[in-house]
């Protein structure tokens, strides 16, 4: 048995199947991205103003980015013509070019674009008070910091005529609406009055939890052993397991949040009661990755766990504020989560970066002994097959094209 | 393959066939039967799988039922075997609860719609009869389409697994709505989307292996106007699902992100949740959830029916000995129906407040598109006329095929117009209007294409008697089911209650002042009697399930390779046919249908013999 026109075209279509196959894939892949773009359109369009918090983005990056993938496209072209011309190391040194490119834009976006996005935070505050009062204290300190003024000039007219809201309204106004304008404004008073801005930045330190374990009881009836028991004790670091299971008692002082949970666990398994208390709370000083509101209000017995953070408005460290958790009402790295815009951000990059790493793997198959078999058996449909791929590729890097603009710019 | 390309280029038939032969002695039964790139072989699987999830959902709307009409009472027979298996929370002493029939409802759609008939109708069917009916020897890419078959599988898998973790399977019916669907804490939400992407998948893939297919493999000769109507309508399905799936995948992918990753797609601002604030970002639309799925979802309703138009119009040519009336109005109409189907999907919408000149937009295009729907329908009906109609079981299904699906059509108008789908939305009508189209419409293809094509697949014809038993008990019992539902819901019964509406009935003491809106006991008492025929359609289908395993074996032996005597290049090939399908060279001389042609020595005239 033999399929007709897997290598030849046929001659009243002038396809072969696969580049049939490859186009009819690529107009359902058009749908995928377009029913993403058209949902893009229709969350920006439907957002509150002054929610859409896009103008964070590293223009020059994803500029990058996107000449690394043009690059790639133009590479994958000559790929393909020079095995058109039965040249097998021409083609594998475009090839290599195409796959470092792919590469090199998967590590800028996997490596440095989203992780650097996971560190960096909003926190929105309970009251208008307590946020006006906050961004005074944050820009009171770059005033008196003055020999630094000059190194973020777009905050001297804050720093000397001290009208905080004004340059203020200047930051916020050119991360949602790109421009000053007679809306953003109005937004921007909205948001200053009923105090749902954020202050975004990093988290420079925060005061942890230490705590405190105790044992209150164990239950006999629980189907453990005294040995079992007090060996799970044991393994606690208990120093008198016997005592501690028949009376109690501190188990584990002033430690971390992660061993006093592991040990509350695994002694739960073991029939005791466990209690934990905070101690008192220690300086840490960290940049942590996605932080939520959860996890710094978790309540450890009856004391948050978080109990403020040292938020930090910039990169010089001058305009450091403390946060009390109490006043925060919702804390949210710049992770899906964040906001409808960072949702669409991830999904679509996401799904895009997934085509790329897809791509990178067929790339390297086709670069490989078991792939490259194919064209000492069939040149023609070897180079039919890397055609097909060529086309794809472009596909992938004109879905950037199109991202770029509405994801970096628009 | 390649590798022999150059002998089989110049082999003659018998040659051909020996050196196939010699390929497929080095398949092992795993090759040749369950990861086979066969397209009968992946056809056949379709169409077991399909089945068995088409009884396996009817079986659990069956169970609905009596929830429906015994409220509070144990099911008998399979309540303890619910408790046994899903836990005496949702099934306590087999007495369903709400959550339960939540469950099966939501399953009930989406087993019946994405796991039971688009695999039969458009998988199964297309994968086995495409083929020959071009003139291929297999489908253009049979790796892709073994790939297909195995992300169906697994996606199968994914949704019958739900049953059984905590808390159940998907609860926020077939169309998961959101916020709903991404605030149910359970999990079955989550296996029903990841289930969903790997079913979107397969259509995916199958959809282009069907449209490379017919665009570049037909056999020589078959020009576009030679293509068998079943063909065309398999292509225009295809297109539907090519194009309409992925927003739906894209949909799929972002209330995925909702439930795990905690974005909020689908979920407003101020969303409260047992009176409690959601601790999302908010800023979110629950109608682009409705937006995203009904594009879908509208084109997916043309992809349950057209491939059942397809398999009717075959068995109508091959039984009335005549050509179909209007060759060329189907072609015309299927492919004017594939278009305007990717722009009627927010009739669905109408009480969502999404503004009147929308509404007026898609109330308008709704009606342009019964026009193509009513011109198939009317050649199908013209094509009767003056035929020497032969009475078989395909044939019988095939005829009630028509008016069924013409009562499912003609009820879709008034949900058409949005002032009277305002009365009519979410009640029991909508519930009769679209099962008419799909149950006694769709079904019947099916089983009228089983019935029909079954010879060639296995050289045996299934027992007549039995076949009868089977359509006369499903048509009678189909008719008592559903016809009440326009009543119920014209008296304003609404979907989803676990209660059959009790709750808002005259009969239910606490409503003792209500007259507006309650149901009265005739229409309360229609639950009963609804829920008594789908018990008897249930045993009905018993005949058909043994006949179809019976026959594979005991089954009269068909007397040659085309026993019902039809034009279709399918009947070329020896029975059941091989790997490879054709044992000779075919060529292709005229139209599909040419029955009774005036001269001619038989009253049919196959499409591959050569013109004198």
């Amino acid at each position: 048995m033999e399929i007709p026109y897997t290598v030849k075209p046929r001659p009243d279509t002038g396809l072969y199947n696969a580049k049939l196959g490859i186009w009819l894939f690529l107009a359902s892949e058009v749908m995928l991205f377009g029913a993403l773009f058209s949902s893009y359109v229709l969350l920006r369009v439907g957002a509150e103003p002054g929610t859409w918090s896009m103008g964070l983005m590293d223009l020059f990056v994803g500029a990058g980015n996107t000449m690394v993938l043009i690059a790639s496209s133009m590479f994958v072209v000559l790929a393909w013509a020079e095995l058109k011309q039965g040249n097998l190391a021409g083609y594998k040194k475009w090839k290599w070019a195409t796959i470092a490119c792919a590469v090199l834009f998967l590590c800028v976006k996997w490596g440095y674009e989203w992780p650097s996005k996971f560190k960096h935070y909003d926190v929105w505050l309970n009251n208008a008070t307590v946020l006006h009062e906050k961004f005074d204290e944050g820009y009171h300190e770059v005033a008196s910091h003055g020999e630094h003024a000059d190194d973020e000039h777009e905050h001297g007219d804050a720093a000397h005529g001290g009208d905080v809201e004004k340059h203020v309204e200047k930051i916020y106004t050119t991360r949602f609406f790109k421009e000053r304008s007679e809306p953003s404004h109005a937004a921007f008073d909205d948001a200053w009055r009923n105090g749902t801005l954020a202050l975004s930045g990093h988290i420079n330190a925060y005061e942890e939890a230490q705590i405190d374990v105790r044992i209150t009881d164990w239950k006999a009836d629980a189907g453990v052993s005294e040995a079992d028991a007090e060996k799970a004790l044991a393994k606690q670091g208990a120093e008198d397991a016997a005592g501690l299971r028949l009376n109690g008692g501190l188990l584990l002082s002033k430690t971390g949040y992660d061993i006093a949970k592991r040990a509350e666990y695994a002694l739960g398994q073991a029939g005791f009661t466990v209690a934990l208390s905070v101690a008192g709370y220690e300086r840490v000083e960290a940049h942590p990755w996605m932080w939520r509101t959860k996890r710094v209000n978790e309540d450890i017995g009856g004391k948050p766990r978080v109990s403020s953070i040292v938020f930090g408005l910039d990169h010089s460290h001058h305009q450091e504020i403390t946060l009390d958790v109490g006043d925060i009402k919702r804390l949210s790295a710049y992770e899906p989560k964040h906001s409808t815009f960072f949702g669409i951000y991830y999904t679509i990059t996401g799904l895009h970066a997934a085509h790329v790493f897809g791509g990178i793997l067929i790339m390297l198959y086709n670069m490989l002994p078991i792939g490259l078999g194919l064209w000492h058996r069939d040149r023609e449909q070897f180079t039919n097959r890397i055609e097909t791929f060529g086309l794809f590729w472009h596909f992938v890097d004109l879905v950037w094209i199109f991202l770029f603009p509405i994801l970096y710019i628009l | 393959m390649s590798a022999t390309s150059e002998a089989a280029k110049t082999a003659e038939a018998i040659e051909e066939q020996h050196d196939e032969h010699h390929e497929h002695h080095e398949q092992s039964f795993w090759r040749t039967y369950i990861f086979s790139t066969d397209h009968k072989v992946i056809g056949m699987q379709y169409g077991f799988c399909g089945l068995a999830f088409l009884f396996f959902g009817f079986c659990l709307i069956a169970t609905m039922r009596w929830s429906m009409a015994y409220e509070g009472q144990a099911v008998p027979f399979v309540g303890p075997l619910l408790e046994a298996l899903l836990g005496n929370n949702v099934a306590r002493g087999g007495v369903m609860s709400a959550e339960l029939y939540n469950v099966f409802g939501a399953m009930h759609g989406t087993i019946m719609v994405f796991m039971g008939i688009v695999p039969v109708a458009f998988a199964a069917f297309g994968n086995y009869v495409v083929p020959l009916q071009i003139g291929a020897v297999d489908m253009a890419f049979p790796r892709v389409n073994m790939a297909s078959f195995w992300a169906f599988f697994l996606g199968c898998i994914i949704m019958t697994v739900s049953f059984f973790i905590p808390g159940g399977a998907a609860q926020a019916g077939w169309t998961s709505y959101s916020p709903l669907a991404s605030v149910i804490p359970t999990d079955g939400q989550t296996y029903w989307l990841i289930g969903m992407i790997m079913l979107i998948t397969s259509s995916l893939l199958g959809a282009v292996n069907f449209i490379a297919t017919i665009i570049n493999l037909r056999a020589p000769g078959m020009t576009w106007l030679r293509l068998p109507f079943f063909v065309w309508a398999q292509f225009i399905t295809a297109f539907l699902l090519l194009l309409a799936f992925p927003p739906l995948e894209a949909a799929g992918i972002m209330q995925l992100m909702d439930r795990v990753l905690e974005t909020s797609f689908f979920l407003p601002t101020g969303l409260v949740v047992g009176g409690q604030d959601v601790d999302v970002s908010g800023g979110g639309s629950p109608l682009l959830w409705q937006h995203l799925f009904w594009f879908l979802a509208h084109p997916e309703v043309y992809v349950l029916v057209l491939p059942g138009m397809g398999i009717v119009a075959e068995i109508i040519a091959n039984n009335t000995r005549k050509p179909i009336w209007g060759y060329k109005y189907l072609v015309g109409s299927v492919v004017v129906l594939g278009f305007l189907a990717f722009i009627v999907w927010a009739h669905h919408m109408y009480m969502t407040g999404m503004g009147t000149v929308i509404s007026a937009f898609f109330q308008t295009t709704t009606l342009i598109i019964s026009i193509p729907s009513i011109i198939i329908l009317t050649c199908l009906f013209i094509s009767l006329w003056g035929g020497s109609i032969r009475f078989n079981t395909p044939m019988l299904f095939a005829l009630a095929f028509l008016p069924m699906f013409g009562i499912g059509g003609l009820t879709g108008l008034p949900l058409g117009f949005n002032f009277s789908d305002v009365a009519l939305h979410d009640s029991y009508y909508v519930i009769a209007h679209f099962h008419y189209v799909v149950a006694p419409g769709t079904i019947f293809a099916i089983f009228a294409g089983v019935y029909y094509w079954f010879p060639k697949m296995t050289g045996r014809i299934m027992n007549e008697f039995w076949g009868r038993v089977h359509f006369w008990g499903s048509l009678i019992f189909m008719n008592l089911i559903f016809m009440p539902m326009f009543a119920q819901g014209m008296a304003g019964m609404s979907r989803r209650m676990s209660d059959g509406g009790a709750t808002y009935s005259l009969a239910n003491p606490d409503n003792a002042d209500i007259t507006v809106g309650a149901l009265g006991d005739t229409i309360m008492g229609l639950n009963v009697s609804i829920s008594a025929a789908a018990w008897a359609m249930l045993v009905v289908q018993l005949p058909f399930i043994v006949n179809l395993f019976w026959s594979v074996k005991h089954g009269e032996k068909v007397k040659s390779d085309n026993p019902w005597q039809a034009t279709t290049l399918e009947w070329e090939t020896p029975t059941p046919p091989p790997h490879g399908n054709f044992t000779k060279e075919i060529k292709v001389y005229r139209d599909p249908y040419e029955y009774s042609v005036p001269g001619a020595k038989e009253d049919f005239t196959p499409q591959a013999q050569p013109a004198k």
